[in-house]
């Protein structure tokens, strides 16, 4: 597996400043702007690329998927809302979406159902993958805040691309059991990236 | 014993993971719209899942920086979702091509439906399986995605109904017609490829005559994006021949679809 890559996010303590610019710059994507869309891409590319990356694997497409989702940001700055929500999460929430569609579509008829079937071994890859890349420090203490079958539901649909009905298998418990813990997962996960 | 339907509520998480896929998400979505609590909540799960996202940040190789801002020279902006005049000047647009006025070569796959597709696609299923399709203003996230107002329309049209329709050369139709709006979105699944500077076009065959209806675009995993067609008469019928470049006015080949529309 590949190491995670160089870092361009600056850390924590910048947070809130280069998240109110990622706003405003996407304002200004919104009018035709080229200079902020280039901006953008700078200051969300690497957590675009990093989640398709993560999502994908597939190398030779992860390149491809990238490019669409930043594309999606140039087309859709309009529809961004400042009042639902960070800029951030807006783009990543469409990265995360087309990475999985990826996959899915991909995926879709015999390989997926034989990852299903051998699931302990690709449950091991993806949490090995994942811990491997999880180099934020806060990210990282506050997923280890979660119960484990939390953090697993967490983690395995996010990193993994897989769904709450596969992840249930996965696990092999009720699929209300993975809803439930999905939910309480990223609620601990928001309070505890909330409380810097 | 039956298992109860799940509280759609309670598939907040999941939903903001990306973890529900057709029916599910769906029919989340639809809850979504009606639910000011579940819309709150899903604003603060996703930025968790922002947090999911930055901790794997790594930077893109250049080359990919490159091309992206290349290609959005090329491509067109979604106008904002609330400037109805331009809604209307794009309509407009629409109806003009249907009405062939050829286009320039670069207009016959324009980015915004091949985008489109993803969701429409979800769409798509979620008609067939529901008889209607639901677009909410909610899942704005979801819609950043749909490209095309006109496209948007139809879709979403109270009356829309989904047909679907084998093509004799191979591969599979589907139709989303709304007679309210007297458009229909067409896409493909499965056709044949063609040689180079041979193309499909679809067409309205009806009592008014033939009318070319647009080409289809290149696929994209073994689907074309999504195409409209708009002036739909009554006792039409959707066509689909093979035509050689370049567009013509008036079909040279037999028709490998012939799908009635009237339902």
């Amino acid at each position: 597996m590949r190491e995670a890559g160089p870092r361009q996010v600056p850390g924590t303590a910048a947070g809130q400043t280069r998240h109110a610019d990622l706003e405003a710059l996407i304002g200004a994507v919104a009018r035709g702007d080229q200079a902020a869309f280039e901006a953008v891409c700078a200051r969300a590319g690497s957590a675009v690329f990093g989640v398709v990356r993560t999502v994908v694997r597939d190398p030779s497409q992860v390149e491809e998927v990238c490019q669409e989702v930043l594309l999606d940001v140039w087309r859709a700055a309009s529809r961004f809302e400042p009042g639902k929500g960070s800029a951030m999460a807006w783009v990543t929430t469409i990265a995360h979406r087309r990475a999985v569609d990826r996959v899915r579509s991909e995926h879709r008829s015999a390989e997926r159902q034989l990852r299903a079937a051998s699931h302990q071994v690709a449950y091991d890859e993806v949490t090995e993958t994942v811990e491997a890349r999880l180099d934020r420090e806060r990210v990282r203490r506050c997923l280890r805040s979660l119960t484990s079958l939390q953090r697993e539901s967490v983690t395995l649909a996010y990193y993994g691309g897989y769904t709450m009905r596969e992840i249930a298998a996965l696990l092999a418990v009720p699929e209300g059991t993975v809803k439930t813990r999905m939910r309480d997962g990223l609620i601990r996960l928001r309070d505890c990236l909330g409380a810097r | 014993m039956r298992r109860p339907r799940p509280e759609p509520h309670s598939l907040v998480g999941a939903y903001a993971l990306d973890a529900i896929t057709g029916a599910d998400r769906a029919r989340f979505e639809r809850h979504l719209a009606t639910c000011q609590a579940c819309a709150g909540e899903l604003r603060g799960l996703r930025e968790a899942t922002a947090g999911l996202a930055e901790a794997v940040a790594a930077s893109p190789p250049a080359e990919v920086i490159d091309r992206t801002l290349a290609a959005s020279a090329r491509t067109r902006q979604l106008p904002a979702v609330d400037r109805a005049p331009a809604w209307r000047a794009f309509l407009r647009v629409h109806r003009a091509r249907a009405r062939w006025v050829p286009a320039p070569k670069r207009a016959w796959r324009p980015a915004p439906r091949r985008l489109a597709l993803g969701l429409a696609v979800v769409f798509l299923a979620a008609a067939a399986a529901s008889g209607a399709v639901a677009l909410s203003a909610e899942h704005h996230l979801g819609t950043a995605r749909l490209s095309d107002h006109a496209i948007a329309e139809v879709l979403n049209a109270p009356d829309a109904v989904l047909l679907t329709s084998r093509v004799t050369a191979g591969g599979t139709a589907t139709v989303v017609m709304s007679r309210r709006d007297r458009a229909l979105v067409f896409t493909t699944a499965g056709l044949p490829a063609l040689s180079a500077g041979r193309y499909y076009q679809l067409w309205l065959m009806g009592p008014a005559g033939d009318r070319p209806a647009g080409v289809l675009p290149a696929p994209d995993r073994g689907m074309t994006s999504l195409v409209i067609a708009t002036g739909v008469t009554a006792g039409d019928w959707v066509g689909l021949t093979v035509e050689p470049a370049p567009p013509a006015r008036h079909r040279t080949s037999k028709p490998i679809l012939m799908l009635s529309l009237a339902a």
